[in-house]
């Protein structure tokens, strides 16, 4: 190592750079700094050309037909059209939130494709993430882009001009139906998989297998009443005089 | 002999010390814990306001020859809908029972149409398609003693109430 | 004196960092906005109004905040997608993904709160669905089911200061948008880096 005179002495220059790496201060750092600094290039730009949205004063006594949530809360909203309201606005994101904090403890290996991606050893993993990941946006694509006036479904070659008519009224499982639906929803839901894979459920062991299975199969359910309410108009799965699902 | 007492002595006197500082250091802990409940506690209180500045729940609407037979009238101020009928009035709440928007009369399909997750209701307030789980509610009418009709919000009514006229 | 594997940007995708930015984008911008934006149901408009119109470049700090808030509600989320296909919750990380979710939540109730604060009719009735929302929650709201509580003691009744939206609601929004909720995100994210350190910086392949 040649020290210049007259030339300040860094840390950097005193230690070897070990193969492959590179210091976290500054150069790492800047590389970050770098890609912040482009972003806020495009953000001026974009606040010089597009102004934020301000619609008109709160009226309190009307609700404006065309009424749309802030764009991330579309998907909710979208959500929200299926289901009761202690369903959509706090059970089924207590959920999510819940299989996300949750996700550490539930994947059985605490090695496997650690900073890489392991599409070959982790893919059930990756899949159901990248799955209800993608199920998110897309619900927020429809809600942004399919929903009309009064919330009604319009494909973007419909005219908004013209009002929907009312559907047929809706119908609903009767209770034993509904128990019955429900209990062989998720029974098959839990059971099914750990039969056809026991490797599967040997290496995540009784209690994350269950809670997961459990996730999954309530995912599958919200799919299912959604699709069911799409197609044969049904409103309830269940209805007792407490609550319904 | 005497070097084994004062090992034993040694031996008692670290442990009283160990379980002192124990003590003392769940002791702070429980003390912390105690006072930031009882922060949390008052905070979570003060958060209930003790009065409100909100409208009364009683108002009154005018004589029934103000509205024609057939007409529906949103009161969008008082979230109200008032209804009239050949037999008489009933006012509906014009609060969208799945999330609280207010619901659109749309007088060509002659429903109420409720435009954030299209919720529809009839005319008589019954929910027939989207989300809402519920019937719009009932509100009590009566007459005042000049003649004029009063409705109260606080008090819902049955689904087949109406304020004969 | 800190190594890092050269190419961490490509593992990051610089996901994390930008958050990071945009956050500070809206710390930077926010308490501007604040001067001239006061909460009150009959000033909030009119002021966003002023802000947009009148106020010397109020306008764009207002479009900076707004989309860098959007930005970031858009990062955090493809930053968990890349935590999670990396399996970087893997021990010894699995406190900042929990870290991470809880951040992830106040994210989207600062676009949330953030949202109310011009009360324009978009801002009115999202508060409303929201609150409305909290009223049908199990067992402590007042219209869920197994509800305990009456409506005037239930979690939206102490969410907007009342039975009905009003002057209350946007103060407690206001208060939770600027106070509450982006202090607690900069404890959390102080929290989230010193996880990053103490597992020994960030993830990489084995
Ligand atoms: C995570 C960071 C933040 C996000 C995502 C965020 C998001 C938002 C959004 C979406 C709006 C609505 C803007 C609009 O109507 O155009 C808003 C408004 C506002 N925010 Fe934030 N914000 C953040 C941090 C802050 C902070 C730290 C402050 C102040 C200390 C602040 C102060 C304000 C004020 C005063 C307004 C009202 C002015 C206006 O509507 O333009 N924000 N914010
Ligand atoms: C406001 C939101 C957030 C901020 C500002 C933030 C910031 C960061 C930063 C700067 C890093 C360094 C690595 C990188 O740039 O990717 C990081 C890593 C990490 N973040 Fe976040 N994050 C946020 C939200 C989240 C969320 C929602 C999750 C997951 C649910 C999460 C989990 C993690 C984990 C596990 C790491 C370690 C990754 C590794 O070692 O490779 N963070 N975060
Ligand atoms: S608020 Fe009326 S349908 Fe949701």
């Amino acid at each position: 190592m040649t020290v210049v005179k007259g030339e300040a002495l860094r840390s950097r220059d005193l230690y070897e750079r070990p193969p492959k790496y590179e210091l976290f201060f500054p150069n790492f750092v800047m590389k970050e700094l770098c890609v912040g600094l482009f972003f806020l290039i495009i953000l001026f730009i974009w606040s010089y050309f597009k102004n934020a949205p301000l619609y008109e004063l709160a009226d309190p006594t009307k609700t404006p037909a065309h009424i749309k949530a802030a764009w991330y809360f579309v998907g909710l909203q979208e959500l929200l059209a299926y289901f009761d309201p202690y369903l959509a606005g706090v059970i089924i994101p207590t959920f999510i939130l819940a299989g996300l904090y949750l996700a550490p403890f539930l994947d059985p290996d605490p090695i496997k494709g650690i900073g890489r991606f392991a599409w070959k050893e982790r893919g059930f993993a990756m899949y159901s993430f990248i799955g209800g990941f993608a199920f998110w946006w897309l619900l927020i694509i429809v809600g942004w882009y399919l929903r009309g006036p009064l919330w009604a479904f319009y494909w973007p070659w419909e005219d908004h001009h013209i009002i929907k008519p009312p559907p047929p009224p809706p119908w609903s499982f009767p209770l034993p139906a509904g128990i019955a639906y429900i209990i062989a929803f998720f029974g098959l839901g839990i059971t099914v998989p750990g039969v056809i894979f026991p490797n599967f459920f040997y290496r995540m062991g009784v209690v994350r297998y269950v809670i997961t299975m459990f996730l999954w199969t309530f995912m599958i359910f919200a799919l299912a009443k959604m699709f069911l309410n799409n197609a044969f108009n049904l409103k309830y799965i269940l209805v007792t005089p407490w609550f319904n699902i | 002999m005497g070097e084994t007492v004062a090992k034993a002595e040694k031996v008692v006197k670290t442990t009283r010390r160990e379980a002192l500082r124990k003590g003392l250091f769940w002791g702070c802990w429980g003390i912390f814990i105690g006072f930031a409940g009882m922060l949390g506690i008052s905070i979570v209180r003060y958060a209930y306001p003790r009065i409100v500045w909100e409208p009364s729940s009683t108002f009154k609407i005018g004589k029934p020859d103000d509205y024609a037979v057939g007409s529906v009238t949103v009161m969008g101020d008082r979230r109200v809908f008032l209804i009239r009928t050949e037999g008489g009035f009933y006012a509906l709440s014009a609060i969208c029972t799945h999330l609280g928007c207010q619901p659109i009369w749309e007088q060509d399909n002659q429903v109420f149409m409720c435009p954030c997750h299209g919720g529809k209701f009839y005319k008589d307030g019954i929910n027939f398609a989207g989300p809402p789980p519920r019937p719009l509610p009932r509100f009590l009418m009566t007459f005042a003693p000049d003649g004029r009709m009063m409705v109260d919000k606080a008090k819902e009514v049955g689904l087949d109430f109406i304020l004969k006229v | 004196m800190k190594w890092v594997p050269l190419g961490l940007v490509r593992y990051t995708f610089c996901l994390g960092g930008l958050s990071v930015f945009f956050f500070l984008l809206c710390i930077l911008t926010g308490p501007f906005l604040m001067m001239y934006y006061i909460p009150s149901v009959d000033r909030a408009w009119a002021d966003v109004q002023d802000l947009s119109n009148v106020v010397p470049f109020g306008r764009f700090l207002r479009n900076l905040h707004r989309w860098s808030g959007t930005l970031m509600v858009i990062c955090v989320p493809v930053h968990m997608l890349r935590v999670f296909l990396q399996g970087a919750y893997k021990p010894p990380r699995q406190l900042n993904w929990l870290v991470g979710v809880t951040l992830l939540l106040l994210t989207y109730l600062m676009a949330f709160t953030g949202y109310l604060l011009p009360w324009d009719n978009e801002a009115y009735w999202a508060a409303t669905v929201g609150m409305t929302m909290g009223e049908n929650s199990p067992i402590v709201g007042s219209k869920g089911p197994f509800s305990i509580l009456s409506q005037d003691k239930d979690i939206a009744y102490i969410l907007r200061g009342g039975t009905m939206l009003g002057q209350p609601s946007l103060t407690r929004f206001f208060f939770a948008h600027c106070v509450a909720i982006p202090g607690a995100m900069a404890g959390l994210m102080g929290l989230h880096f010193f996880n990053i350190h103490k597992a020994g910086g960030m993830s990489g392949p084995l």
